[in-house]
């Protein structure tokens, strides 16, 4: 990152630290309860991965910035400055052993929001020069290409002619006037394209216009994840653009939990200003059209499935109850882990943990945590609605020998759907 | 100094400085916070902020089954000392009677028996919860000199406090209730720059958390 | 003598396979796109797909290995995507469904295979820019009359 330095990463802070930021320093007592709620402590019973352990130098900011006692000690040499090295020691606390899942926020005695300072701390870290390459390179690449894993308007009109040809459907590009702009994720494009297939043919049943943008397609915000705010602005402006030009309804955020959280809840904030367009996680839509009852599903799946929750999309971003109503039309044996919905546990791998090579056997040893959860109710099938969750629950069973098949919401859904003239029943 | 010019002194001039650096103390840091201020949320909201917030500062008190069973020790002992500590601060008759004389209104005391066993279970608390601290691998990793130094201060109102009570014979009364009144001024002198502003700050905290979830429909 | 020339005769008359006659299909399928995959794991558990009258040990331990194999290939998140890997990551996949047994996979294992083996060659597409995944379709039309007229 060009023209990082020690003294931005400060000024960063500085300016990262609002109202709630100070209070919930003031408030932390060191109980320890968030280092139970994180899975990156309990499964490694590592004390340094305490959530609160991992916002230190942006307290010791605080406290020499914004406390009286703390700007004396300060003025009076008595105080410990925040140094690059020890920014350096902090990089792996704060991106390889952090989702930002916010299960610590949950927890808390005080009320500390630790995940909302984690978001804060990045801006910091990333302004000094202290945040993990794979992340710098996928923001790189986010801005000049227009997704972080470099996929280009042609590998996407490649897929989307692919799946036309399969699906019999078109995918419309580019249509102004649609009731809703998709967005996906680049991870969806190369790993799971048939989610553009799912939604094609959901929508068709539903009788809704859609479209996808040629100027905004990527629903990843990188710069959320490496807490670049300038990038992340940038990133959700073109969205803006694109809805904007194609006078949408609703912008629908795919399955992927950051680009949700990303869009949804920081993108307005980002900007300055609020949209004038509305914006939905696919599954809030799919479950608008359910009880408007415009989808129609036949069949159901018999194994024991359970749902995970992506965390940027219930327990940060709201969507709970909508995915157990959508499984229940198409599942007749669907169990909830022990600690579910806004409690659930995370995979592992989200806010930027899976772009981080550094991060990966760290992230295969917390998988515990998921193993033990899937073990206490037999699970025969997992569900989920993030790409990135799927993707790496899959790695995070594989290592551990669990014969689980993973598979997405949407492309259940779609799989159900009933042909016309055939409701209900199987 | 005699013993009349210590009792004067530290019922007199000490704890009006004791309790001005409180309050002022006090004011002060809750004011370094408000004034850092909150950016408006712009983005469309789901739920109630405020309903979200209210409800988070009371049922946080609360955990969840789950947590509540991981942390059993912590949550109970922590519960333990915080009841005991308030019991006896405000329902012990000649504490009712002070505050009635700075407030002008008061409230009915619990019996002293009553207040006797919440101080002696209280002191237990605390010190299992000391023990805990040094030996829970989290919680000794976290802890600063800041924490114990609390600790000690917390302690000492209720260990002298029962001391005086008692009569116990190491020294004359009027200087064994001596030592308990300074032994809260330094507790409110120390107040301020310790993590006992959570007393008061917990409430903004947990409104804070409660209110950015409730925006976004969740219950924290 | 039964011929398959579209999308949905293809589709119905997988759906009316059973388990075995389905993984036989599959396999087809796999061995014509085998070449996109670099991992000799792959050709491998094919050949195992592939077979008649075999374990479910050895079946399930060949799925077993077939799993490792899309894992290790999949694009990682917020990498440079390489598209010529990822269409072995797709072999790897139908592989994977080709090996599942029956009731798991949505659309059942032998749709799941085509599919997965029609993504590779898109891949293979974008690298080369031709349109591929067309042809791909007609030759697993073909494979299928071939298969059921055997």
């Amino acid at each position: 990152m060009s023209g990082a330095t020690l003294e931005r990463g400060i000024h960063a802070f500085k300016e990262a630290i609002d109202a709630p930021v100070a209070s919930f320093f003031s408030s932390c007592v060191r109980c320890g309860l968030c280092a139970h709620a994180c899975l990156f402590y309990t499964e490694t019973e590592d004390p340094k991965y305490t959530p609160i352990h991992k916002l230190e130098p942006l307290r010791r900011v605080w406290q020499h910035e914004y406390t009286f006692w703390g700007r004396y000690a300060k003025a009076f040499g008595l105080s410990k400055p925040v140094t690059d090295e020890e920014l350096g020691e902090w990089e792996s606390l704060v991106y390889d052993s952090c989702t930002m899942c916010g299960r610590c926020s949950m927890v808390c005695p005080v009320g500390n929001d630790i995940a909302y300072m984690i978001r804060r701390m990045r801006e910091g870290m990333a302004a000094s020069g202290h945040a993990p390459e794979g992340l710098i390179g996928a923001s790189q690449r986010a801005v000049t290409i227009g997704s972080p894993m470099g996929v280009k308007l042609p590998a996407l009109q490649a897929q989307i002619r692919h799946l036309e040809q399969d699906t019999g459907l078109s995918i419309p590009v580019d249509v102004e006037g649609a009731e809703y702009m998709c967005l996906l994720s680049s991870m969806e494009i190369m790993n799971f394209p048939e989610y553009i297939g799912a939604i094609a043919k959901i929508f068709k049943q539903a009788n809704v216009t859609w479209t996808i943008s040629s100027e905004a397609f990527e629903a990843t915000n990188s710069g959320v994840q490496i807490g670049v705010s300038d990038i992340a602005a940038e990133l959700v402006q073109r969205v803006v653009n694109a809805a904007e030009k194609l006078k949408v309804k609703a912008v629908i955020s795919p399955e992927c939990g950051h680009a949700y959280f990303a869009i949804r809840w920081e993108g307005p904030n980002l900007i300055g200003k609020p949209f004038n367009f509305k914006v939905l996680h696919i599954m809030e839509l799919m479950d608008q059209l359910r009880e408007e009852g415009r989808l129609k599903t036949t069949g159901k799946e018999t194994q024991r499935l359970t749902y995970h929750d992506p965390c940027q999309i219930t327990r940060r971003g709201g969507v709970v109850e909508q995915p157990r109503n959508l499984l229940r039309m198409v599942a007749e044996n669907l169990v909830e882990m022990p600690e579910h919905g806004t409690m659930n546990w995370c995979c592992g791998a989200g806010g930027g943990v899976s772009s981080n090579e550094r991060a990966d056997a760290l992230r295969l040893k917390v998988f515990s945590r998921k193993k033990a959860q899937l073990d206490a109710i037999q699970a025969e099938g997992l569900v989920t609605a993030c790409s990135n969750c799927r993707i790496y629950l899959e790695e995070g069973l594989e290592e551990n020998n669990m014969d689980i098949p993973v598979t997405s919401l949407t492309e259940t859904i779609a799989e159900h759907l009933a042909d016309e003239g055939q409701t209900g029943a199987q | 100094m005699t013993e009349t010019e210590l009792l004067l002194w530290v019922r007199g001039p000490a704890l009006q400085v004791a309790t001005v650096i409180f309050l002022v103390g006090v004011a002060v840091r809750l004011l370094e916070i408000l004034v850092l201020g909150r950016k408006v949320d712009l983005a469309e909201a789901r739920g109630s902020a405020v309903a979200g917030g209210l409800r988070t500062i009371v049922m946080r008190s609360f955990a969840d089954r789950a947590t509540l069973q991981r942390n059993a020790f912590t949550e109970v002992t922590g519960w333990i000392f915080h009841i005991g500590f308030f019991v006896t601060l405000l329902f012990y008759a000649p504490h009712i009677l002070m505050f009635n004389s700075v407030l002008g209104f008061s409230w009915p005391a619990l019996p002293t028996p009553v207040i006797d066993a919440t101080a002696v279970v209280t002191m237990i608390a605390l010190v299992v919860v000391l023990i805990h601290r040094v030996a829970n691998r989290v919680m000794r990793f976290l802890s600063r000199f800041q924490d114990y130094l609390v600790w000690l201060l917390t302690l000492l109102p209720i260990v002298t406090g029962y001391i005086a009570f008692h009569r116990v014979e190491i020294a004359p009364p009027p200087l064994l209730i001596d030592i308990h009144i300074i032994s809260v001024e330094l507790f409110l002198i120390v107040f301020p720059f310790t993590k006992l502003m959570h007393a008061f700050t917990l409430f903004m905290s947990r409104y804070y958390n409660g209110a950015i979830a409730g925006y976004r429909g969740v219950k924290s | 003598m039964t011929q398959i020339t579209n999308e949905t005769e293809f589709r119905r008359v997988l759906d009316g396979l059973d388990a075995e006659r389905q993984r036989a299909v599959a396999a087809q399928f796999v061995k014509h796109i085998l070449p996109l995959c670099d991992d000799e794991r792959i050709a491998r558990v094919t050949d195992v797909a592939a077979s008649e009258d075999v374990s479910e040990d050895r079946l399930a331990e060949a799925l077993r290995t077939a799993k490792a194999t899309m894992t290790d290939c999949h694009a990682r998140c917020g990498a440079e995507g390489d598209w010529k890997a990822q269409a072995g990551y797709f072999v790897a996949r139908a592989a994977v469904a080709a090996l599942t047994p029956a009731g798991q996979l949505p659309g059942g294992l032998a749709w799941q295979a085509a599919m997965s083996s029609r993504m590779a060659k898109t891949c293979e597409s974008i690298v080369t820019g031709e349109d591929l995944a067309g042809r791909e379709s007609t030759e697993q039309y073909r494979i299928l009359t071939d298969y059921l007229n055997s």
